[in-house]
């Protein structure tokens, strides 16, 4: 077998990378040194600068709140939402008990309505954040029900009409005094920044620094409040998808290998974007193209 | 924030010329040396996946390297074995700079 032009390409491809590191690596300080809280305010800060335009509540809609031609066909659309079918599906999901007699309102705080503005929220007692999708299985698994698939289906529904519940209700995420809550954040916060797949792409490469901006037929949401109207309709899918199926799609586009729905690190990454977008309102279910 | 654009091109010029460099890595390949590129590979690939770091293209070149050596195309298992391998090593080092590369993407 030919090897030369192998160890070639080997040895560019190092030197690229320590060409690179040594270029921006000298400032990899103090990214932990700043709390949770100055974290927020410095992002909250960027995205307002940066969009002077977008009301802060606006930021829910995201690429419809920076782009008036979207705006306008989002307006038209929104006149039979697509997504109605779903809050319908969910709601009757959501009422209807399980074998045991019992729903999924027994398992959540104030009988599960008007609560998605504080989801995830990091467990103390089992050291871990938990999504509100999360928390739906388990009720499941507490009521002896099968789990449901994470990224589309009944999942999407039941978390559409959760989320309609909650419309207009502020992001309230808490990072408690425990150090593993403090963890979680930091490694949602990593993700978010960190380059992967084959097209080393963040999610900040799409979403902080082209937010606004397009790519190919898409315009690309702010960072900001980006989670506040999941569950979606997406044109692009021509069904509903939840928080687990555009991370898995993002992490696609970006030719990375997806990790499985609620894998720790994707909650972790809720976490960390659910936090910085405190304040801003629920908008849930929304539609996007 | 720094402008993180500035980051891939040397990335993307490495991947292409390794995409050149492997097309035309593989002749005339044995099944000896086609069976150790793909454990090679695969050694790779998981110490990739530790990292949280598996590409799509590498586990696409991965199957496509079993699938050929599963039905004795050595040539073929070898070349995409190889690329796989390279895929990956150059996977496990973007993690591995990012371990601390991120923190300038930061906003402050």
């Amino acid at each position: 077998m030919k090897s030369t032009p192998i160890l070639l390409a080997a040895l560019l491809t190092v030197a690229g990378i320590t060409s690179w590191v040594m270029d921006e690596g000298h400032a990899a300080a103090s990214a932990n040194s700043t709390t949770p809280e100055q974290d927020m305010q410095a992002f909250q800060r960027y995205f307002k600068q940066r969009f002077p335009n977008v009301k802060f509540p606006d930021f829910a809609n995201g690429p419809y709140a920076v782009n008036a031609e979207m705006r306008k066909q989002w307006e038209e659309i929104m006149q039979f939402p697509p997504y109605d079918f779903a809050v319908d599906e969910g709601k009757t999901a959501f009422e209807t008990p399980f074998k045991n007699g019992k729903t999924y309102g027994d398992c959540f705080p104030n009988k599960g309505i008007g609560v998605r503005q504080t989801f995830p929220y990091f467990d103390t007692k089992t050291g871990e954040v938990v999504t509100l999708d999360l928390a739906i299985n388990r009720c499941r698994a507490e009521n002896g029900e099968k789990p449901l698939p994470y990224q589309t289906g009944v999942m999407a529904s039941l978390t559409a009409y959760m989320s309609q519940t909650s419309r207009g209700k502020p992001f309230d995420i808490k990072i408690p005094d425990d150090p593993r809550a403090r963890a979680a954040y930091e490694a949602g916060k990593q993700y978010f920044y960190s380059r992967h797949g084959q097209l080393n792409f963040s999610c900040a490469s799409c979403h902080v620094t082209a937010s606004g901006q397009r790519l190919r037929g898409d315009i690309l949401a702010p960072a900001l409040g980006i989670l506040a109207s999941f569950p979606i309709y997406r044109s692009d899918w021509g069904s509903m998808g939840t928080i687990d199926r555009r991370f898995t799609s993002c992490s696609a586009q970006m030719r990375a290998e997806p990790l499985p729905p609620q894998d720790p690190t994707y909650r972790d990454l809720e976490y960390f974007l659910s936090y910085m977008s405190n304040g801003v309102p629920i908008a849930g279910p929304g539609t996007r193209p | 924030m720094k402008n993180p654009s500035r980051k891939t091109v040397p990335m993307k010029a490495a991947l292409i010329i390794a995409a050149m460099a492997v097309s035309g890595a593989a002749q005339a390949a044995t099944q000896q040396e086609a069976e150790a590129a793909l454990k090679d590979a695969k050694a790779s690939e998981a110490e990739a996946a530790k990292l949280t770091n598996r590409w799509v293209p590498t586990e696409r070149a991965l199957k496509t390297a079993q699938k050929a050596l599963d039905a004795g195309k050595w040539d073929e298992a070898a070349a995409q074995a190889t690329e796989a391998k390279a895929l990956a090593e150059v996977s496990i080092q973007q993690a591995k700079e990012q371990m601390t590369a991120w923190h300038d993407a930061v906003i402050h």
